[in-house]
Order: C-alpha cells, then structure tokens, then sequence
C-alpha cells in the first residue's frame, strides 16, 4: 500500500509572465517502509513537492494522497490534524521553538495531538534516548550543536509515529560529523519500517534510500533503484586489488 | 559632509520602506507633545486673556464695593476718589441684583448702572450692537454665551422686559459666573451674569425693593501697588467697602480654568506612557532586523557611532517632526481649549521657549526610551552573529512552559508566547491599564452630581431651567477628548503590539503549523497571549483611574465593571484581525523565510 | 601492497598472521575481500628480493604461522623512500570524456543518457560504502578510508553532474538550431 502519492501534482507561482511552474504534472508513489530520496539543483521544485505533499501547500492541480485519503481537498483545519498524526517534518534550518527546551519541543507535537502530559513527556524522554540525547533533554536549542539540533527536530518529528517523515534538506546545515549522525538514525529507523521522503542535494543522503528521483525544472526526470544491487567493488575502489 | 549624506540616506530609504511605521510613531509623539503644550501653556493663557481685556477696557485697579445700604455709602466711595494714589475713577455706581429670564432660562444677574459714555476707567469693551441707552440692556458676552441670547433678543430683568442692544466684556468683573463677587449685602454670592442698564434704568430697577451694592472704580497710580492701597485704605470707613484688585481677579480667571490644567498635564503624561509603549513596541519588532542591519553596516567598516546614528536619528528625527507637529496642534487648538468663557477677549501667545524646551524633552525621550535599547543591543551584538542569526535569545521559563502543557492548545500556544516575550506582555498590561485609568476616571467624573451656578437659592418657577455649567462642560469635554485620544492610541497600539508579536513569533506559529496546530488555535493562541496581560492591566487601571478622578461622592461601579469588559472584549476583537491575518500567512513561505 | 606490508614491519619483526591482523583492522569491510593466503605470498617476495629475512622461532615445526619477519637494511631504505613518495593514483576521468565526446559526434548514443547510467551505478557504489561506513562501529580506523571512497565518488558523482549540464546544454542548442 501507497503512504504517499501524487498524481499530476502541479504547483504554479506567480501569475501572467512571470508565471513560473515549481511541479510540473509529477506522479509519485512511495510505498510502505521505503526511503524516497528526491535530488535536484536549488530552484527544480523539490521543496515545493515536499510541502505539497505534507499539506502545507496546496496544490494548483493534481491530487494528493497520505495513507489512502485525498488531502489536497481537505480544510486547513482537517489537514492540521492529519499532520499531527500522520506527517513528521524535519527541515534544514532545524525550526526548533527557541524558548523550549529539547525534551518540550519533542513533546509539543504529542499535545497538540491531545496526549496526556504524561505520555507526551514518556514519549519525548524515549525519542531523545533513541536519538542518543537524553543528557541534554532540558537544554535550549541554543545551548545545542547543529546536529544535536536536528536530532531533536528528528525525535520531534517522530513523536506521533507519523506513516511518513518529510525532510527537506536535513543535513543541509550540518558537518560531515553530524551528517553521518542523522543518517545513521535515518538508517536505523529506515530498517524498523518508517517511511521517509528526503529531499536532498547531497548525493550521501541520496545514496542512502532505497530509490532516487531526479528533479529538474519541476518534474521527475529519472528514477533509479538503488536498493539490492551488487557488491565486490568496494576494495577495487579503495586501491586494494584481488 | 559624506557619512551626513550617507546618515541621512539610511534612514530615508527605511523610512519610505517603514511607512505605516513611521506614521504610527508620528501620530503618537504628536498627541503627547500637543497635549502636554496644552497643559503647560494654560497657567499663563488666562493671565494673558485677562491682561488684554483689562488693556482693552481700561480696566480698574481697584474696584470697591460697599454692600451696606445708608446714606454714607455714596460719600464714603466718593472720597476715594480723592485718595493721593488714584489717577481716576468711574462711579460711585449700582450694581442692583436681580433675576433674569430669556428663552425659558433663569439666572441670578447684577446689574450695573452704567454711564452713557464711559469715562476713562472701565469701558467695557463692546462686541457687538452698541452701548447702553435707555431702556436696552447690554449683556456681558460670557453671560449672553451661556444664556445663548444676543443683539435684538428680549430679556426679562425681575418682571421688566429690555431688548439686548448690545454684547460687551468688561475687566472690572471676574469672568462669568463670577460677576456679582459678593451678594447681596456683603454675603456668599452664588454666581450670576452681569448686564449693564443706563443709571436711570438701575435706580428704577433697584426702587423695587431689590438688593444693591454701590461700587466705585479707581485708577491708580501704581497699578503694582494695589495691596498697600487697599491696606491703607481698608480701615477708613464707617461702613463696609470690600476692595477686589485687577490682580485678584485675575487669580479668580485662572481658577477657572483649575481642572482644565491637570486634565491636560496628566492626560499628557499618560499620552506619552502609551506613546512610549507603542513606539517601544515597534522598535522591539524590529529589533531584530535592526541588529542585522548594523551587523551589516559593521560588516562594510561602518563606526559604532555611524551605526548609532543611523538607528537613532530616524527615531529622533520623526520625534522631532512630530514635536513641531505637536506644538502646531496645541497653537491651534489652545483658543477653544484655554478660552472656555467668552468674558475675556485676545488671543494666546504662541508656545513660550520652557514650553517648546518641556516638549523637546519629551519627545527626544520617547524617541530614546523606545529606539535606545534596540540600538544598544544592536551595537553591542557581534557582527557575525548579528548577520548569522536573529539576535534575541529567548528565555527559558520552564514554569509558564510546564503549566501550558495542562491546559487546551490555544491557551497552551498562547501561555508559550506571552512566556517569549515577557517586556511585550507588560507594556500591554501598562497600556490596557492607562485607558481603564482614562475612562474609569471619565466616567467617575461624569457621575459626580453637579452645582449648578447663579441658580436662585429657591428654585427657578414653573417651566423654567438654570443656566448650563460652562466650567464643568467644557472639563467634561477635555476630559472626553483626553480619553478618545488615549482610547485611539491604546487601539493603535494594541493593534501594534498584537502584530509585532505575530510578526515575530510567525516562525514559531508556523513551526507550530508543521506540527499540526490548525490556524484557529494558532490565531486564537495569539489573541490570548495579548489578553493574558491586559486583564491585570484592567484590574489595575481602575482603582488608578477613580484616585485621578479626584474627589469622588458617587461611584458608578457597574458603568466601570462594563467599561473594563468593553475593553477586554475590544482588546480581543482588536488582537483577533492582525492575529487571523497572521495565522493564515503561508506556512512554506514562512519557513523559508526564515531559513534564508 | 608490497610497501605497506614492509612499512608495518618497520615498528618491530612480526609473525604473518599477526601482520594480516593489523591490516584487516585498519581496512575494515575493505579487508574482508583480502585472500586469507595474500599475506604470506606477499612476504616470500619480499623476502626473494631481499628486503625481509625470515627467523624461525624456537625450533619449532617449519609451518609458515610461526615464521617472524624483520626488515633488512634495504628493505629500511625502502620504506623510508616509500614514506617519502607523493605519488597519488590517478584519476581516469580522460576516458569517459572521451566516450561522450565520441558518442556524441558518432550520434551513437545520447550523452546524456550515458551520464545518467554512469551516475545510476556510482550512486549504487555510493550506497554501498554509505552503508558500510553508517555499519562502522564508533571508533574505528576503517571509517576515514571508506569516508575516503564515499568522498570520492561524491566528487565523480559532482563531475557528472556537472557533464550533464554542459551536455544537456548542447542538446538544446541542437534543439533550437
């Protein structure tokens, strides 16, 4: 079964002239437990094709599907509340509220989704845990480094047990260091089953999922499997022969 | 010559950028510095006004009053006219007290039996018509205001009916209603209007067994000297002479206007508080932007002292133009406001260098107040950080955060915001508070029963009605005009501080929309963090606006109840259009806005 | 090969066995593919050329396991000249170049499209070193050399980026013309 998908999908900006069309016609499907990657150059729609899909843009034409309902139709009201069950964001700029602490970001999205304190804060101390941060669950996201930021926006995300994660450019603003970091939790959680679209132009997150999608001047030009392909290579790449 | 160029570029290009801004900061500052002009430039209206009735009307130094009837009376006035001191005299003259009735309204009057032409002391100064003649009545002009009566009108003077042939004004009276200055036989007097019948028509009114004092006017040599005449002078007589100098009649012009002056001087200061308050609030919603502009101008080599000059002058420099602006007003508008009788004649004086020093001061300091601590901070922030990231650090308020998490989303929403910006919540409170003080104190002041002037200690007769209380309306009216003005900035600045906070917390409300808080409860979360400071602002604001109001014997305890819930439901339906506005902002386009 | 297995030498003499130990630590999954008999192949040459000399310890039966190597003094000067080489494995970018520049001229094949299948396989080679690197354990010294080869391949992966922009600009222009 589908988690996500499009069909058509199309996001126009502007008006007459300066009409500039983000996603162009695109289709998309990610099924159950895959790791969707979309590549391309700043500018080709691939952010755009990410909001579109979390609701938080609508579409100028197309449908819009999140496990087997029509979004793109939906109040903004109903759609809020889709995303707080269904959806967990993880963007580039981390978009912490600066005045809670690590443990009370984690938790808001649990109350907005009505959870009681109690399990709000359960879930909260065990998503830090898992993203390796449970020392520093009252300290202020300017009291943390950029990748313990997005490990936080990470467990944040994942307070609801979305159907998917949307990331846009989650590594964008961190080190090689905290990069390897995010991906290995991505990895970890990618082989517990989560589904996750990522929006990237940094070939090591790309090369992570499972299938990778080319975007250029908002649509789809390829599509590539990455997944369950050959090994051998590695040492003849490394300069070690036979 | 080129950093001035270069100083006064920056700061008209972000004034053209920050319009609405820039108006609400002018708008503010004006109000505050025209009312404070106002207040300040009333002590010395009024003697200003009555200088110039007197110089008008050749006004007495002295006018003695000798209320005994008895045939020494005439003779005793008489001989002052031969007192070294005196240069000349007018009387010894009647002034006879009588009731008058025009258009169904009934006053206590005096009349003077005034001479045909008038020598050379006291010669009112008339306005309109002409000057007495026999049988026609002059009004004095503050009178005829109040009695809405004018040339060719018909007036009843205790049974006998005179046409008005002429308005005039007099400096030999305090202005109406305090032209009888004693009663009847020396007594309390309770006020009345002044008209002026030929000496023939007075005798003839006083023949019907009507109260009469004989008064005399004197010229002296000194005008300065009147307090060593009338001592030297008070003594002499066999019978009671009362003696009221051109000073203390001035001094009875100026309690008059008593109430107008704090009215204005304290409305003024709260004017500025609210000034201070919205134009703080704008400052701090740019603060932000203002740190990364200097991170910027830093970043090209720019002084801190260039920097600081560039943030501050355009505060300073709209201060100022609202200052003039300010002064401009209360020129304008201090005739209606400083002449609230018409018993006096001449113009104000234009503002007086200490009043144009006193507004200076308080617009440069609402300017510095709300400008400097963003400036500061915006210098003292490094230039890296001040490019890289928004410059105020949030704190953390873990007890407000822990006490959200049990209550609905918007109050939850609400409670984490106000907890952000704490300075925000209680320049909201001080504001909500300062237009409660305004109109509790309006309302209480309305509610306190009035005494009316030159009312007949019996009662009027049927279908009859007193004169209106000129004093008391005209206060009402100033304190009605203080209020709307304070009322209007209040609004403004609601509007204002419920933006900025949008404004700036519009990452976090969209943060809070990725998470799935629906625009409903992010607009909702809004308005109450605004209302969450204005309720112990309105709780404030009362008590604070009964002890402005001064002498209180009624208290309108529902009227005050009902004006707090009008303001905090009007706070809500104001927080309510910038908040809705604000919720329904795109979220994507936010969210990279804000990573840009 | 030959260098770094003399070079590890260089600290103290050392039985084969041993010396593949410490070779499989610091390749990590690269080691893995390594023949289990490489080793001693690689030590008889050395020892044939003269750079190593072979002791036997204590007596003990003539099996290779309990041989210990030591350098001999050519085999220092070796390494020392070895340490001090700066010569780097050179990058074959010429020959893909030139099968688009061909391609194209020839109208054999698209450009574009053989960048594509070239970026598909490398992503996939990617993918796999991504992988074995995440795998790593915290700590360990083969990290730095996959980090090498994920870093590399990001670099030819940028390249042919970079190749089909120009690439899909030419076929533009042939578009338009």
């Amino acid at each position: 079964m589908n988690v996500v998908s499009a069909r058509g999908l199309v996001k126009q900006h502007g008006h007459g002239q300066g009409r500039v069309r983000a996603v162009d016609e695109v289709d998309l499907e990610v099924p159950r437990g895959e790791m969707l990657a979309v590549m391309g150059p700043s500018g080709c729609g691939k952010s755009t094709l990410l909001h579109l899909l979390g609701g938080l843009e609508r579409p100028t034409g197309g449908e819009v599907w999140l496990a087997g309902r029509r979004v793109d139709t939906l109040s903004e009201r109903a759609l809020a509340r889709l995303r707080r069950r269904s959806v967990g964001f993880v963007f580039q700029a981390f978009h912490l509220m600066e005045e809670l602490s690590a443990a009370e970001n984690v938790e808001l999205p649990a109350l907005l989704a009505g959870r009681s304190r109690r399990e709000a804060r359960r879930r909260a101390s065990l998503l830090l845990d898992r993203v390796g941060l449970a020392g520093r669950a009252r300290h202020l996201p300017s009291q943390l480094s950029g990748g313990q930021r997005q490990r936080v926006a990470i467990a944040r995300a994942l307070v609801n047990e979305p159907l998917v994660v949307l990331a846009d450019e989650p590594t964008g603003n961190l080190d090689t260091a905290a990069t390897l970091d995010v991906l290995r939790i991505f990895e970890e959680l990618r082989s517990a089953g989560q589904t996750f679209v990522i929006v990237t132009h940094d070939e090591r997150v790309a090369a992570t999922a499972d299938r990778l999608v080319s975007m250029r001047d908002g649509m789809f030009v390829d599509d590539t499997r990455l997944a369950g392909t050959g090994t051998g290579w590695l040492g003849g790449l490394a300069g070690l022969e036979g | 010559m080129g950093r001035t160029v270069l100083v006064f570029r920056l700061v008209l290009a972000d004034v053209r950028r920050h319009k609405a801004q820039a108006a609400m900061l002018l708008l503010a500052v004006t109000v505050a510095t025209a009312t404070l002009a106002l207040g300040l430039s009333l002590g010395g209206a009024t003697q200003t006004l009555y200088e110039e009735t007197r110089a008008a009307t050749a006004g007495p130094d002295v006018v003695a009053l000798a209320p005994d009837p008895g045939p020494d009376v005439t003779p005793a006035l008489a001989s002052l006219a031969h007192a070294p001191e005196v240069v000349a005299h007018n009387g010894p003259y009647r002034i006879v007290y009588a009731t008058l009735t025009a258009h169904r309204t009934a006053s206590l009057v005096v009349v003077h039996g005034a001479a045909d032409k008038p020598g050379a002391v006291d010669r009112p100064l008339v306005t309109s018509g002409h000057w007495v003649r026999s049988g026609g009545a002059v009004l004095e002009r503050g009178f005829a205001t109040a009695l809405g009566a004018g040339v060719g009108d018909r007036v009843t003077i205790s049974g006998r009916t005179y046409p008005v042939v002429g308005i005039a004004v007099t400096a030999a009276t305090p202005v109406f209603p305090w032209a009888p200055q004693i009663g009847p036989g020396g007594g309390p007097s309770d006020g009345g209007g002044l008209v002026w019948l030929t000496q023939s028509d007075a005798r003839a009114l006083a023949s019907r067994d009507l109260p009469v004092t004989m008064a005399m006017d004197l010229k002296l040599r000194d005008p300065a000297a009147t307090e060593a005449f009338i001592d030297a002078h008070r003594h002499t007589f066999n019978t009671r002479v009362n003696f009221h100098s051109w000073q203390f009649m001035a001094h009875q012009d100026t309690v008059m206007l008593n109430d107008t002056q704090p009215i204005l001087v304290v409305g003024s200061w709260l004017l500025s508080f609210l000034a201070i308050t919205g134009v703080a609030a704008l400052a701090a919603g740019r603060a932000a932007e203002q740190t990364r502009r200097a991170g910027l101008l830093k970043a090209v080599g720019a002084t801190p002292g260039l920097i600081a000059a560039v943030l501050l002058t355009e505060y300073l420099a709209l201060a100022l133009l609202a200052d003039a602006l300010g002064l401009a007003v209360a020129r304008l508008a201090e005739p209606a406001i400083a002449t609230p009788t018409a018993s006096r004649i001449g113009g104000v004086g234009g503002p007086t260098g200490a009043i144009i020093i006193a507004t200076t001061v308080l617009a440069v300091a609402v300017a510095a107040l709300s400008a400097l601590p963003p400036t500061l901070r915006a210098l003292r922030t490094a230039t890296v950080t001040a490019l890289a990231v928004t410059a105020h650090r949030p704190r953390h308020r873990p007890w407000l955060t822990a006490l959200s998490a049990l209550l609905p989303t918007p109050l939850l929403l609400g409670l984490r915001l106000t907890a952000r910006r704490p300075g925000r919540a209680v320049l909201h409170g001080c504001s909500t508070a300062v237009t409660l003080i305004a109109i509790t104190a309006l309302i209480t002041y309305d509610a306190q029963p009035r005494w009316g002037f030159a009312q007949h200690r019996e009662g009027w007769g049927p279908g009859l009605s007193g004169l209106p209380d000129l004093r008391a309306d005209h206060d009402g009216r100033l304190l009605l005009a203080v209020s709307v003005l304070l009322i209007a900035l209040a609004t403004v600045n609601t509007v204002t501080l419920t933006w900025s906070t949008a404004m700036e917390a519009r990452a976090n409300m969209a943060i809070a929309r990725t998470l799935g808080a629906t625009p409903g409860q992010i607009s909702a979360g809004l308005s109450i963090a605004q209302l969450l400071p204005a309720l112990p602002g309105a709780v404030a604001g009362v008590p604070l606006g009964i002890l402005l109001s001064g002498q209180v014997t009624t208290l309108p305890v529902s009227w005050i109840a009902a004006a707090a819930l009008v303001i905090l439901l009007a706070t809500t339906a104001l927080t309510a259009v910038p908040a809705r506005f604000a919720a329904r902002r795109p979220v994507a386009q936010t969210l990279s806005a804000e990573a840009a | 090969m030959q260098d770094a297995v003399l070079a590890m030498l260089a600290k103290e003499p050392s039985h084969g066995y041993h010396l593949r130990a410490r070779l499989q630590r610091s390749l990590g999954p690269l080691g893995e593919s390594m023949n289990p008999g490489q080793i001693y192949v690689t030590l008889a040459r050395l020892e044939k050329a003269g750079l190593v000399v072979c002791e036997r310890a204590d007596g003990l039966p003539d099996r290779p396991e309990r041989k210990v190597y030591a350098l001999t003094p050519a085999g220092q000067q070796r390494v020392a000249t070895w340490l001090s080489e700066v010569s780097w494995p050179k990058p074959d970018l010429a020959e893909f170049h030139l099968k688009l520049v061909a391609a194209a001229a020839a109208r054999l094949a698209d450009p574009v499209e053989l960048v594509a299948a070239q970026r598909r396989e490398l992503l996939r080679r990617m993918r796999e070193a991504q992988r074995a690197v995440l795998a790593e354990p915290e700590g360990s010294a083969a990290v730095l050399l996959l980090e090498g080869v994920v870093l590399r391949l990001q670099a030819d992966l940028r390249w042919l980026a970079a190749c089909e922009r120009a690439w899909s600009k030419v076929d533009d222009e042939v578009e338009d013309a």
